[in-house]
């Protein structure tokens, strides 16, 4: 585990009123983006693909 | 998160290792070269993953290079034949993209990832083999993309991240029309051995001014952002221990002669004393399913990099947004694989989740 009682998770949550506002106008601009439709076709398909989505989306040892 | 999973999501192929741009920080070693995949390179790695890609619903093809336009459409054609029922993803330069390209990515439903580093002014470093800003032919494949209504994404590299970049560059990419943007910061890795330190300030400004950008106009999914919030709203949902994978995903790059590279693209064609030549095995001899059951024995390199993520695991308190630093920035960076922080590392993970976090505090 990290050391510590994750310093980081508590500045997150320190912080929840501000981020609590970001992450409802995220998600409200992905409910709005077309490519959250479904259909596959577009660049990008939806929130719960974003890790699998390749070249670029993997966090971890992505090609770039 | 433990280990590296046997079977991946997606492989990247290499279908040619030349490139026709000489970007000042390219990685790639042999992009001079032009040494084409055979398509039985292509038929060996299909084997495995149409079967992989019958068992999920999503299964990804990158072809990555090189350029991988230059291995022009006939061969491109011949290399994806073999494989079924998977999504075909290319990242290009764009200097290639015409409409018969255009034709071809619709006809083949390639996605398309296009590498620009934003306005003319802030392309100085993607140049043509003479030595010529490419600029205008990267926008001539992109003016084609559009012509066609073919989404595309876009990757951005930035060598010298300040705050006063964030919002030019956002507003650039808008104008541009793609639909996803990634950032990346200019990483010391392969060929290029430029030191990618900044200024903490410098960093972190950045972050928290492209997300003041991008709230105002968020139409691009914005990976670097995005990502930063997804483990925001899993900290205070109380899940966090959800957003990394159980397993890493091996990500194999397949290069043109048929060696398997796990998780970093970046190792191949490099050579070391204690490392060897870092491949896992070669598809012209051995199915890559056996090659990735058995990587983690087979390959030095590994496993000295899952004693650096444990390493990372138990120092660092940006592991649960992290998981762990990159192999090829220990590697470029430090010459080994278990060491921990990277200067990639503290651009594009620990600046960016605290420019994120001083973007939500000053609101």
């Amino acid at each position: 585990m990290p050391p510590t009682g994750d310093p980081v998770e508590a500045r997150l949550r320190a912080n929840a009123e501000g981020l609590n506002a970001l992450l409802a106008e995220a998600e409200e601009a992905r409910a709005a983006r077309a490519e959250t439709g479904g259909d596959g076709d577009s660049a990008v398909c939806a929130w719960n693909h974003f890790e699998n989505i390749p070249t670029f989306y993997n966090w971890n040892n992505r090609p770039r | 998160m433990s280990g590296v999973a046997a079977v991946p999501e997606y492989v990247v192929l290499q279908p040619t290792t030349l490139c026709n741009l000489d970007c000042t920080y390219c990685y790639l070693p042999h992009r001079a070269l032009d040494r084409r995949m055979p398509v039985e390179v292509a038929r060996a790695v299909a084997a495995d993953v149409n079967r992989w890609a019958a068992d999920n619903e999503r299964f990804s093809v990158v072809w990555h290079g090189g350029e991988p336009l230059a291995a022009g459409r006939d061969h491109l054609a011949a290399l994806m034949a073999p494989f079924e029922g998977v999504e075909h993803h290319v990242q290009t330069n764009a200097t290639l993209i015409d409409d018969r390209w255009c034709n071809f990515f619709a006809a083949h439903r390639v996605r398309v990832s296009v590498s620009v580093d934003g306005p003319a002014v802030r392309n100085g470093q993607r140049v043509t083999r003479g030595g010529a800003p490419a600029y205008e032919r990267i926008v001539r494949g992109v003016d084609a993309l559009r012509r066609h209504e073919l989404p595309f994404s876009a990757l951005c590299v930035v060598s010298d991240p300040r705050p006063e970049l964030a919002a030019e560059l956002y507003a650039y990419f808008l104008d541009l029309g793609c639909d996803v943007l990634g950032i990346n910061i200019e990483e010391q890795e392969g060929v290029n051995a430029r030191a990618n330190a900044h200024a903490e300030s410098d960093v972190r400004g950045f972050w928290a001014a492209l997300v003041e950008a991008w709230r105002r106009d968020p139409r691009i999914h914005l990976r670097e952002i995005e990502y930063t919030l997804r483990y925001a709203g899993a900290v205070l949902a109380g899940t966090a221990d959800g957003v990394l994978p159980r397993r890493l995903d091996p990500i194999p790059t397949v290069a043109a002669d048929g060696r398997v590279f796990v998780l970093s693209p970046e190792l191949a064609g490099f050579t070391d004393r204690r490392y060897g030549d870092f491949s896992s095995g070669t598809v012209r001899d051995t199915p890559l399913a056996e090659i990735l059951a058995g990587a983690v024995e087979r390959t030095p390199w590994l496993r000295e990099f899952l004693d650096g993520v444990e390493g990372c695991r138990a120092t660092c308190p940006y592991f649960g947004f992290c998981g762990g630093a990159h192999a090829a920035n220990r590697y470029f960076e430090h010459g080994r694989f278990d060491v921990t922080e990277t200067d990639h590392c503290r651009n594009s993970k620990i600046r960016l989740l605290e420019g994120v976090l001083d973007h939500a505090a000053n609101r």
